[in-house]
């Protein structure tokens, strides 16, 4: 070996010799690795006289192998970190909740008075130990449907050839020629191109909300709909906007305020819908429609109108809403509606142009997931709608009887005691919302009682509902899911006429009604 | 005619105390923290109650857990990866069949179109194509939306590989000169920028920002 000293001009010779003779032992060391001929000559031909390029190429190896071997992770992992001590702790500590969990003194009242027919459902069903049957004002049984034989003699027949269930969700074979002839009789009953019939009443409307409402999209609603309304908006989990029951002047401020918003902040176009109720089953008055359709044309939104209570009563055909105004069924983008109410069979419907139809057939979760209606549901449905159509007599006598009810209810002597919803002597709802008065309610307060308490008002109705089943007739209080309601109305009994009960049924029935509040809110907390 | 009754005068304000954190009643734009939270809460919820068919066929997550083992872990890699690599080969093979081109110039649109292309799927291109979740991942890349957006996972290396690999391969057998080198690397620069855990959810200036509210 020779001195390096030749080579690198150095005073200390040994040194060097010993960091030469290592070099040329790691080099000997690189070279015996397998593969390392194969390194050293991509090196070499990577070099190619440019030592910045091999830097560069360097650090994205070094890169290569920091990112290969770093330990996976979850961002905003908020997930809360717990010692194994602290999981113990925390078992041990863990009592479990009841199965089922203790009854409230209102559970316990409904329970109690839940209602219990035996027989048939009808105008005139036996009711619980009551020895005659009731009159039944506290079905939607509306037009009388409910037991009419022509229907029943119908589903017979139906189920003798389709048998009982449909045995699978509309795409999987769960529709039959039944089905496909309601969705073209309610579409031309109403007057659209096309409808779609889903299984549940309740599930149609919290499925047509979200079928085409998304994350970000804007939906404006009425702060009066009912609960299947506000299901179905709140699990859209699109952006929502109420405004103040009925009042389109609010409605305007609404959608005023989202167009100088969008302007303002230059947000992207998105879906766009207006949300509410025809006539409000909680409130029994009716939208405005021929407002809301100017507003929804003027700020350019989508109409979804619920018509679970006013198909089959309201208009001149009972067509609903649109009927009841004149105005074509085609002004409103989606009209939904239950089969449930005046029609007395099951399911809903939404109805509208071929692209809304069409849209729902894989959109609409409750379609695509539940089982279609049984045949001979839909054959009543059918034959319902073919009655309706073709006994004008229904709808006239059911307004008769709806305004002898008013009329009899909104007599002076209940002035004082209660609220009618809604009150107009010629209002075309069938039915009506009983609230006590508040200046009853605070008049009959206790000492240091500053409102009461809604169980107390629970109870006072619950009372007259008893009362009118000693007279010999049946009403119902209006039940809400209090602690889930966006807006809980206050206790109230709903009221329902029918037609299928002679004037002087009704009669009776409403004066049942109104002697039963007289004696119950006299002696109430007295 | 209005049948408009006079409900609306006399019932009482609503209470909305149930429902404040759900509902956004307020009518003002200003979206407060607390709302939020409980979109983002929402948001996980409806992103976890479901598989995201987007983000699985990646890795095929789900041949794991068939009994046997050795044949799942092979077809667990034959999907995404597999494919990447076949069209890394198709790529340069249809850049280099066009006659008259040098290596340098295939190999740069070898580089540029693998880079472009995965940029625009994985980082450019938001939320899912088949909806079904209420739009649960909205605004969100499929490189966010990989493997539940956790950092580092097989499939995120198997991706961040690719590209370099193939640009030291690209250097390896050319001669690039001082632009086209520029080019390559720029390129692979913005791709491996935006595979980074630090850029999760970021927007650069705004730049394709979705906005929810």
């Amino acid at each position: 070996m020779n001195p390096p000293s030749s080579i690198l001009p150095s005073t200390d010779g040994d040194d060097l010799a010993i960091l030469n003779t290592t070099f040329v032992a790691i080099s000997e060391f690189i070279l015996s690795i397998p593969g390392s001929a194969g390194v050293l000559r991509y090196i070499k031909t990577s070099y190619q006289d440019d030592p910045f390029r091999v830097v560069l190429e360097l650090i994205l190896v070094f890169f290569a192998i920091q990112y290969m071997s770093a330990k996976k992770y979850k961002i905003d992992d908020n997930a809360v970190k717990l010692t194994s001590k602290e999981i113990d702790e925390l078992v041990t500590e863990w009592t479990p909740e009841p199965l089922v969990p203790p009854l409230s003194d209102q559970d316990r009242l409904d329970l109690e008075k839940s209602t219990l027919i035996t027989g048939a459902q009808g105008p005139k069903p036996r009711v619980g130990s009551n020895q005659k049957p009731l009159l039944n004002l506290a079905s939607a049984n509306y037009l009388g449907l409910c037991s009419s034989d022509r229907i029943k003699e119908k589903a017979v027949q139906t189920l003798r050839e389709y048998g009982v269930g449909s045995c699978g969700p509309p795409g999987f074979y769960g529709t039959i020629d039944v089905h496909m002839d309601l969705e073209r009789n309610i579409a031309q009953f109403l007057g659209v191109e096309e409808a779609i019939i889903y299984a549940q009443g309740f599930s149609t409307i919290s499925s047509v909300v979200p079928a085409f409402a998304k994350r970000g999209d804007v939906i404006v609603v009425d702060d009066g709909v009912n609960f299947a309304i506000q299901k179905g908006v709140f699990i859209s989990r699109s952006n929502v906007r109420w405004f103040k029951h009925n009042d389109v002047n609010d409605l305007e401020r609404v959608l005023e305020d989202i167009r100088v918003e969008d302007l303002v902040l230059k947000k992207r176009l998105t879906r766009r819908f207006i949300v509410t109720e025809g006539l409000f089953q909680n409130h029994g008055d009716i939208a405005p429609l021929p407002k809301i359709i100017e507003l929804k044309r003027k700020y350019k939104y989508r109409l979804i109108l619920d018509e679970s209570q006013s198909f089959g009563v309201l208009g001149r055909r009972g067509a609903g809403l649109t009927d009841l105004f004149d105005i074509p069924a085609q002004e409103v983008d989606m009209i939904v509606g239950s089969m449930a109410t005046s029609l007395c069979s099951a399911g809903g419907f939404c109805a509208g142009s071929h692209e809304i139809v069409d849209h729902q057939r894989l959109s609409g979760s409750a379609y695509c997931f539940s089982a279609s209606i049984p045949a001979m549901l839909a054959v009543s449905t059918s034959e319902a709608l073919a009655i309706l159509s073709s006994t004008p007599t229904l709808l006239t006598d059911l307004h008769d009887r709806a305004r002898l009810l008013r009329s009899i209810l909104a007599h002076r002597s209940l002035t004082p005691l209660i609220d009618l919803y809604a009150p107009e002597p010629d209002h075309p709802a069938p039915f009506l919302h009983i609230r006590a008065r508040e200046t009853f309610l605070a008049s009959r307060l206790r000492d240091g009682e500053r409102a009461v308490p809604r169980e107390d008002e629970e109870r006072l109705w619950q009372e007259v509902v008893d009362e009118c089943a000693n007279q010999g007739v049946m009403i119902t209080r209006a039940k809400y899911v209090v602690k889930q309601e966006v807006n809980c109305p206050r206790p109230s009994v709903r009221v329902c006429v029918s037609a299928a009960h002679t004037r002087k049924e009704c009669e009776k029935a409403a004066g049942a009604v109104k002697s039963a509040i007289v004696k119950v809110f006299g002696r109430w907390r007295k | 005619m209005t049948y408009n009754s006079n409900y609306t005068s006399t019932h009482s304000p609503p209470s909305y105390s149930h429902y404040t954190s759900q509902y956004n009643h307020q009518m003002s734009s200003i979206v407060t923290d607390e709302e939020h939270k409980t979109q983002i809460y929402n948001q996980s919820l409806d992103q976890s109650s479901m598989v995201n068919l987007n983000s699985s066929w990646v890795n095929y997550k789900d041949f794991q857990d068939t009994s046997c083992s050795t044949a799942a872990n092979t077809r667990r890699f034959t999907g995404a990866w597999v494919t990447t690599l076949f069209l890394i080969v198709c790529l340069k093979m249809f850049f280099s069949i066009i006659p008259g081109i040098s290596p340098e110039a295939s190999w740069t649109l070898t580089n540029l179109s693998f880079n472009f292309g995965s940029f625009i799927m994985f980082h450019w291109v938001q939320g899912i194509p088949f909806e079904n979740n209420q739009g649960a991942y909205d605004g969100l890349t499929l490189w966010e939306q990989i493997d539940g957006g956790i950092q580092f996972t097989a499939t995120r290396k198997f991706l961040t590989a690719v590209p370099i690999v193939l640009f030291l391969l690209s250097t390896h057998y050319t001669h690039y000169d001082f632009i086209t080198f520029g080019i390559n690397f720029t390129a692979l620069v913005v791709v491996l920028v935006a595979k980074l855990p630090l850029m999760h959810r970021v927007r650069v200036f705004g730049i394709n920002k979705f906005d929810m509210d």
